[in-house]
């Protein structure tokens, strides 16, 4: 069963969930999750946005998440404070198939092997309602190639299709049932037509010229095989090794561990974990002075070998989702597309 | 430190600055010495940190005093022409005056933060330096921009 | 107007020659409409290289890295490399060979005037397109762009998508070169230097600290900015975390207590930190490229940071970066008669 909710309901939606509420917006220049000011039920929210710079991945995994807070007193044990977080409800609006996509394969990093509190406490609380792309947003867009679609599911409790002056809400998960519950008679039941626009615009959008590099199948073993070629050498030579592909990738997870000292007699701090990345000279640099990933050219073939290797070895699907981020942020134009396709190639 | 700044009395609810001054070991710091064994009064609220020349300190030093909860920041070397050094104090008239500059543009009051040229002999000039300084940033309250929130 | 025939033609010549070990110019990408960096060091490959207002980069950068890598090379190859630079990379040249980071005869400047155009900012470009996608970028007289995109071409005006900074240029020629392709335009018609700086000066105190504030909070402490830059050479800057070294005997104290300017977290009072320090370290040596500003995946205007001291530096010491590497660094000479009286 589906409904449709008329596109000026959409603030009044937000403001019905019992929830913070976020959806993109242009603030400095920038598309990016903004809070829904409350009453903004005017139509003050519209998803008209391309995709945002940042992803939503902060939501569960925000880029500084306090661990616990020390404090010693001279010649004693240190005494530890647990800051386990406790959120309040978040709804996503607006997410796009891709970074849909990523919410499972980051669930797969914080959950089973180990289960990551933090993570799983405000993952717990999030929910994502989702906007089919009935065009790609961006021209580095590559979902088709990575197994997902323009209208992709996967990761979503909500899933709306724009139909102009309305849109298409179909619920994927219990979650998301209890959202659109939650709008009342905002929502109406969808009729058969709505229902067949809807699925022609999915496979309009799935018919749609994006990037690829070929089979996905074919990259595992690809870059298994090219472990040890030159070519990751020149392919990132002009990498500056900033935290640009990984910061904004919906799947990149890396993080470091530091204490943050804010007071001596007592000593007393805050443990805190922040985000980090392959990228950066400082990531595998060894007490010892030694890195063993001191080329840019080592640390390209980290990043995509983590996503396109290691990730499908240890998890069973690639990790990349094809938002295309990673390439049209990167200042010198390198490309996740264009490696896999000479790897694949080689 | 040999001086004796004026006591003032602790009460949490008087807004007290707490000012880090960076003093040349070879006149500043020497005149806050001064200051203190010829018994004038001043107020207590400059933490001193001896240098070996104004020209030492980096800026990142400055930076980070008031990041770690700074009201002012005082920076007091050699009157141009007494380096010990001979160069040192000019260089640091440059550096300080670019820092007071871009602090000042980002909208950090221009007062927080102050150079001045104190001479070993000047033990009066030291204590009226923070007097003014300790002044100026009572009016101002605490410092709250660049201060770490934690 | 430069073309390209001739720039190529004079690349390949270096090479056959073997007059340069590499030229460091410009091709086109796959990522986008915006050239991207080529090391070419095969004469047959100089027919990709590239000249269009897309040519974005500063490659000065990877003269540096050059350098950097060849210190750890057994039997480095010590030929010249050359390079593509703008009026302002040029000027990136200079800096870098005042602070002897090479020397003059280890590098030769292919210099390209920009004349009365410049780059242009992707940014703009997309707004400008309304959305449309643009697939290649060429001069159009003196003041316009002619675009490609999908459906077809359509007329920009200059002025309307040129990157900021070359909208200020005070140097589309390059100072410094051994070859220079295009002229020499005394006046651009643009906005005079430092008209943006002039309008955030302005602002009172109060709304400058909200201006500043609002962008160092949405910093995602990612560094390209720091990356980017030319003159960012540090091997070890002050807010990497790896300036402590560990051993065994190491106590938890030790590493707690370690001296940490700047912790990681990208929390408003951290990134203040980082963008002070790097603007006040530029101070005398940011050319004004820009591209720290344009590499900022979330648009922070940092160049106005570094157009302020580059400001102040000007009117109280007389001093502008990268016109004569002969010169002492701003932070490194003084005047008798610098500016005094800010002082008690
Ligand atoms: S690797 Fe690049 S394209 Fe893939 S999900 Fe991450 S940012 Fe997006
Ligand atoms: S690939 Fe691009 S975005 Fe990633 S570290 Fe290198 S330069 Fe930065
Ligand atoms: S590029 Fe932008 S987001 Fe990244 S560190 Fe610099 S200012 Fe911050
Ligand atoms: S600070 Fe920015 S504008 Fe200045 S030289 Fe570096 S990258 Fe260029």
């Amino acid at each position: 069963m589906s409904s449709i909710l008329k596109k000026t309901d959409l603030g009044a939606w937000a403001a019905a969930l019992e929830a913070e509420v976020f959806a993109p917006a242009l603030a400095d220049g920038v598309w990016a999750y903004q809070p829904v000011a409350p009453g903004a039920n005017d139509g003050g929210v519209a998803l008209t946005h391309p995709n945002t710079a940042r992803p939503p991945k902060n939501f569960a995994f925000p880029q500084r998440e306090v661990l616990y807070t020390f404090e010693q007193l001279k010649g004693q044990a240190p005494k530890l404070t647990e800051t386990l977080p406790n959120p309040a409800p978040v709804v996503v609006m607006g997410v796009r198939p891709c970074d849909g996509r990523g919410a499972p394969r980051n669930d797969m990093v914080f959950t089973g092997a180990f289960d990551d509190p933090y993570y799983q406490s405000r993952r717990a609380k999030t929910a994502y309602v989702g906007l089919a792309c009935n065009t790609p947003p961006s021209p580095n867009c590559f979902c088709k190639a990575v197994g997902g679609s323009p209208s992709s599911k996967e990761g979503l409790d909500v899933q709306l299709t724009d139909l102009g002056d309305r849109y298409h809400v179909v619920a994927v998960t219990p979650r998301g049932e209890e959202l659109i519950e939650a709008g009342g008679k905002l929502f109406a039941e969808a009729g058969a037509a709505d229902e067949k626009e809807s699925q022609r615009l999915h496979s309009e959008a799935a018919k749609c010229e994006q990037r690829t590099f070929g089979d996905l199948a074919a990259a595992a073993p690809a870059l298994k095989k090219n472990f040890d070629s030159e070519m990751w050498q020149s392919l990132a030579k002009a990498c500056i090794g900033c935290g640009i592909c990984t910061f904004l990738c919906p799947t990149c997870h890396c993080f470091d561990i530091s204490d943050e000292v804010t007071g001596q007699s007592p000593m007393r701090g805050e443990r805190v974990r922040t985000w980090d990345n392959c990228q950066f000279p400082d990531f595998t640099m060894h007490s010892s002075g030694h890195n063993p990933r001191e080329t840019l050219g080592a640390r390209l073939r980290q990043r995509v070998n983590h996503k396109f290797l290691y990730f499908v070895e240890n998890n069973g699907t690639q990790q990349c989702t094809g938002c295309g981020r990673c390439i049209s942020f990167c200042p010198v134009g390198i490309d996740i597309v264009a490696v896999l396709d000479r790897m694949i190639q080689a | 430190m040999a001086s004796t700044p004026t006591q003032t009395p602790k009460d949490p609810s008087v807004f007290e600055p707490r000012i880090v001054a960076f003093l040349c070991k070879w006149c500043s710091s020497a005149g806050s010495d001064l200051a203190g064994v010829s018994r004038m009064q001043y107020p207590s609220n400059a933490v001193p940190i001896t240098v070996m020349c104004s020209g030492s300190v980096s800026p990142v030093y400055i930076l980070s005093a008031f990041n770690k909860g700074a009201d002012g920041v005082l920076v007091s070397g050699c009157h141009p022409g007494d380096c010990h050094y001979l160069k040192g104090n000019y260089f640091a008239r440059r550096k300080i005056f670019l820092v007071q500059k871009l602090l000042s543009f980002i909208g950090i009051e221009k007062d927080r933060f102050r150079m001045s040229w104190v001479s070993a002999a000047e033990g009066a000039k030291f204590a009226q330096v923070v007097e003014e300084f300790v002044r100026d940033i009572r009016t101002l309250g605490p410092q709250r921009k660049l201060k770490a929130k934690r | 107007m430069v073309d390209i025939v001739n720039i190529r033609a004079h690349a390949k010549d270096l090479l056959e020659k073997g007059t340069v070990k590499m030229v460091l110019g410009y091709q086109r990408g796959t990522a986008g409409v915006l050239a991207e960096p080529a090391f070419i060091t095969d004469a047959g490959q100089a027919d990709h290289l590239v000249w269009d207002p897309t040519c974005v980069q500063n490659l000065a950068l990877y003269l540096v890295n050059e350098k950097k890598a060849q210190s750890h090379q057994r039997d480095p190859d010590t030929r010249p490399i050359a390079i593509i630079a703008k009026g302002c990379d040029s000027r990136a040249v200079a800096v870098l060979l005042q602070e002897r980071h090479f020397e003059r005869k280890d590098v030769h400047v292919i210099g390209v005037s920009c004349g009365t155009l410049g780059v242009v900012d992707k940014n703009k470009l997309s707004k400008a397109l309304n959305g449309r996608v643009a697939t290649k970028v060429e001069p159009h007289g003196t003041d316009s762009f002619k675009v490609t995109t999908a459906e077809g071409f359509v007329d920009v005006a200059a002025a309307d998508v040129l990157a900021d900074r070359c909208l200020e240029c005070a140097c589309a020629y390059p100072a410094m070169h051994d070859v220079v392709f295009g002229e020499k335009h005394e006046d651009r018609g643009y906005p005079a230097r430092f008209t943006a700086l002039g309008q955030l000066e302005a602002k009172s105190e109060d709304e400058r600290w909200a201006y500043w504030e609002g962008h160092f909070n949405r910093c995602l402490r990612c560094y390209a900015c720091r990356s980017v830059c030319p003159m960012c050479y540090c091997p070890e800057c002050v807010v990497d975390s790896i300036e402590l070294m560990v051993d065994p005997t190491t106590s938890a104290d030790e590493k707690a207590n370690r001296i940490k300017w700047i912790e990681r977290s990208a929390v408003a009072s951290e990134n203040s930190m980082y963008h002070l320090v790097r603007a006040i370290h530029l101070a005398g040596r940011c050319i004004d490229c820009a591209e720290c500003e344009r590499v900022c995946p979330v648009d922070i205007p940092i160049r106005m940071l570094n157009n302020k001291l580059e400001k102040e530096a000007k009117d109280m010491f007389g001093y502008e970066p990268g016109l004569d590497p002969e010169l002492p660094s701003l932070v490194a000479s003084f005047r008798d008669d610098d500016p005094n009286s800010f002082i008690r």
